[in-house]
C-alpha cells in the first residue's frame, strides 16, 4: 500500500530524518539519486528497524503496542481476557505500577509475536536451512526452520513458538505454533491461547525496506485470523546492542518495594 | 536436561531402528572401516555439546562449575571477592537458598565467558562478516565480528562483551572485552572486574569436534592470564531449544519463600 515506489519511500525517509543520532545514520543527499541499489529478495540479512512514519502525538503510534489500528475480533474468552488486562501502554493505560502485563515484575520473556512491537532493531542472519531473527530486546531469538521439518509437539509449549518455513517466490512464509499460555500478544493485553497459530509473510520489498505481515489466528481468543502489516527499514551500520529487562530501573524499583519492602 | 535426555533416546532408539520411519533413514551397514568424514575447518556451523568425558564423581566433573582445577593466581582484590562468594557449586558449595551468586533471584543475564559453564548446546552460525554463537540458555548471545572492526568503547560495560575475531589458519582468535562486573567468572565464586579481557582460539579439529582454548587476562583479579580447554562434540541432529532462567524451578521458589514465608 504505502511503498508505491522507490522514489517516495526515500522522500518519506528524507521528510523524517529529524534526528541527530539518526542523520548519521541515514543516507547522504548524493546516494539519494541514485538507481534504486539491487538486492537479491532472498538475502533478509542486516540490521532492521521499525519504518512507520513518526507522528506527534503517542497515541497515534499504535504500532508499538498493538498490530492492527482496529481492534481484532474477540471471542467472549478472549474479551474477558482482554477486560481483566491492565496494561501501561494504549488509550487505557494504567500507571506502571499497578500494570498485571506479565513481563514486569517478573522479566518474563515477551514471546512472539510481541517482541515485533518493542521498539529495537532486530539483525537477521541466514543459512541454507534457516532464516533467524535476532532481537536487541532481551536478546529474543525467532528460529525459523527452512529444511523441510515439521512442527515438533514434543517441544512442549513455548515462549517464542516452533517456527518454520518455506519460500514462495520471494516472500518468506513462516508458521508458527506451540506457544505457552504466559505472554500476551501484543503490549496492550490482548490476549492469546496455546492453540495461537502466527502466519507470516515476510518480503524485501527494496535494498532497504522489509515488509512482515503477521496473521493471528486463535480459535480459542479470536473469531476469525487478523493480520497486522509491518514494516522494517534496514540500517547498514547499526549493531545490536544489549537490552535486558533487569536493567531497567523502573522494574527494579517496583520489585524491590513488592518482595522487600524493609530493603 | 530433560530434553537432553530425550534427544539422546531417540537418537539411540534410531539407530536401533525402533521406529519404521527411520529404519529407512539408517545407513546401511559399511563394508570397510569408512574414512574420516571430510571437514571445512573454516565451516563451525552446528548445534555442539560439552565433551568432556562423563566421569562418576560429581567433584570431578569441574567443567560444571569452574573453568580449571589449578586455581588461577588471584590478586588480594581477587581473593577477597572469593573469599567473600558463597557458591552453590563446587568444593565449598552451600544450599542454594544461602547462596550470594549475583545470578539467582534476579535473572540477570549469565555473562560471558561464564555462560560456557552452563551445560546447555549451543549453535553456531556464520555470516561473512560475523561468528555468532546462540546459546539454548537465555537465547544468548556471543556476537563475533570478523570484518575487521576494532572495539567500540561506547557500547559500555556490556554483559556478553564486545568481540572482535580474526582466522589464523584453520585457528578463530576472538578478543572480548568491555564487560560489566555484574557476574562471576565462573559457577564456583571467582571474580572478575570490568579490566576482564578474553581471548579464545576454537578450532574444529575434526568433522565432529570443536575445541576453545580460552585465555583469561584480568589484572585486577588475577595476577597473570591462565588458560583453559572447552570440548565440544556435534550433535547434527539437534537443534537448541528454550531455557530460560525464569522457568527455573528451584530460583521461583527461593524467591517467594523469601518474599511471602507466610504464602
Amino acid at each position: 500500500m504505502r511503498r508505491v515506489s522507490f522514489c517516495v519511500a526515500l522522500a518519506f525517509t528524507l521528510a523524517w530524518s529529524f534526528s541527530a543520532s539518526l542523520s548519521a545514520q541515514t543516507k547522504k543527499p548524493s546516494e539519494k539519486s541514485k538507481a534504486a541499489s539491487s538486492f537479491d529478495p532472498h538475502d533478509l540479512s542486516g540490521v532492521w528497524y521499525d519504518d512507520h512514519p513518526r507522528p506527534n502525538k503517542v497515541d497515534e503510534r499504535y504500532w508499538i503496542y498493538k498490530f492492527t489500528q482496529g481492534e481484532p475480533p474477540m471471542t467472549p474468552w478472549g474479551q474477558a481476557q482482554f477486560d481483566a488486562s491492565k496494561s501501561s501502554f494504549g488509550p487505557a493505560a494504567v500507571p506502571l505500577k499497578d500494570t498485571n502485563d506479565p513481563i514486569y515484575h517478573t522479566c518474563t520473556p515477551p514471546g512472539f509475536p510481541r517482541v515485533l512491537l518493542h521498539p529495537f532493531p532486530f539483525q537477521i542472519i541466514q543459512s541454507p536451512t534457516e532464516v533467524i531473527f535476532l532481537f536487541e530486546y532481551d536478546s529474543m531469538l525467532h528460529q525459523i526452520h527452512i529444511d523441510g521439518r515439521k512442527h515438533d509437539e514434543s517441544l512442549g509449549p513455548l515462549w517464542m513458538g516452533d517456527s518454520i518455513g518455506h519460500w514462495e517466490g520471494d516472500t518468506l512464509v513462516t508458521d508458527t505454533v506451540n506457544f505457552n499460555e504466559k505472554t500476551w500478544v501484543d503490549r496492550m493485553g490482548h490476549p492469546h491461547s496455546d492453540q495461537l497459530h502466527v502466519i507470516e509473510h515476510i518480503r524485501r520489498v527494496d535494498h532497504d525496506h522489509l515488509e512482515d505481515d503477521i496473521t493471528v489466528d486463535d480459535p480459542k481468543a479470536y473469531t476469525k485470523p487478523w493480520t497486522g502489516h509491518m514494516t522494517y527499514a534496514l540500517y547498514p551500520k547499526w549493531t545490536l546492542g544489549e537490552y535486558f529487562c533487569e536493567d531497567q530501573s523502573d522494574f527494579d524499583e517496583i520489585e524491590n518495594n513488592e518482595t522487600k519492602p524493609m530493603k | 536436561m530433560r530434553i537432553q535426555a530425550q534427544r539422546f533416546a531417540l537418537a539411540l532408539a534410531i539407530i536401533l531402528g525402533y521406529f519404521s520411519t527411520a529404519a529407512a533413514q539408517t545407513k546401511q551397514p559399511p563394508a570397510a572401516p569408512a574414512a574420516a568424514p571430510s571437514f571445512d575447518p573454516h565451516d563451525l556451523s552446528g548445534v555442539w555439546f560439552d565433551d568432556h568425558p562423563r566421569l562418576i564423581t560429581v567433584q570431578q566433573r569441574y567443567w560444571a562449575y569452574t573453568f580449571t582445577l589449578d586455581a588461577p593466581p588471584m590478586t588480594a582484590w581477587g581473593q577477597e571477592k572469593f573469599s567473600a562468594a558463597k557458591p552453590s557449586f563446587g568444593p565449598h558449595a552451600i544450599p542454594l537458598a544461602e547462596s550470594n551468586d549475583p545470578l539467582y533471584h534476579t535473572c540477570s543475564p549469565i555473562g560471558f565467558p561464564l555462560i560456557y559453564l552452563y551445560p546447555l548446546p549451543l549453535q553456531i552460525v556464520q555470516t561473512p562478516g560475523e561468528v555468532i554463537m546462540l546459546f539454548e540458555w537465555d537465547s544468548l548471545r556471543h556476537q563475533i565480528f570478523i570484518d575487521g572492526r576494532k572495539h567500540d568503547e561506547t557500547l559500555g560495560p556490556l554483559w556478553m562483551g564486545d568481540s572482535i575475531g580474526h582466522w589464523d589458519g584453520d585457528t578463530l582468535v576472538t578478543d572480548t572485552v568491555n564487560l560489566n562486573d555484574k557476574t562471576w567468572l565462573d559457577r564456583m565464586g571467582h571474580p572478575h572486574s570490568e579490566q576482564l579481557h578474553v581471548i579464545e582460539r576454537i578450532r574444529r579439529v575434526d568433522h565432529d569436534h570443536l575445541v576453545d582454548d580460552l585465555t583469561i587476562e584480568d589484572p585486577k583479579a588475577y595476577t597473570k592470564p591462565w588458560t583453559a580447554r572447552l570440548p565440544y562434540v556435534l550433535k547434527p541432529k539437534w537443534t537448541i531449544a528454550e531455557q530460560f532462567c525464569e522457568d527455573v524451578r528451584s530460583f521461583q521458589d527461593i524467591d517467594q519463600d523469601a518474599a511471602a514465608p507466610a504464602k
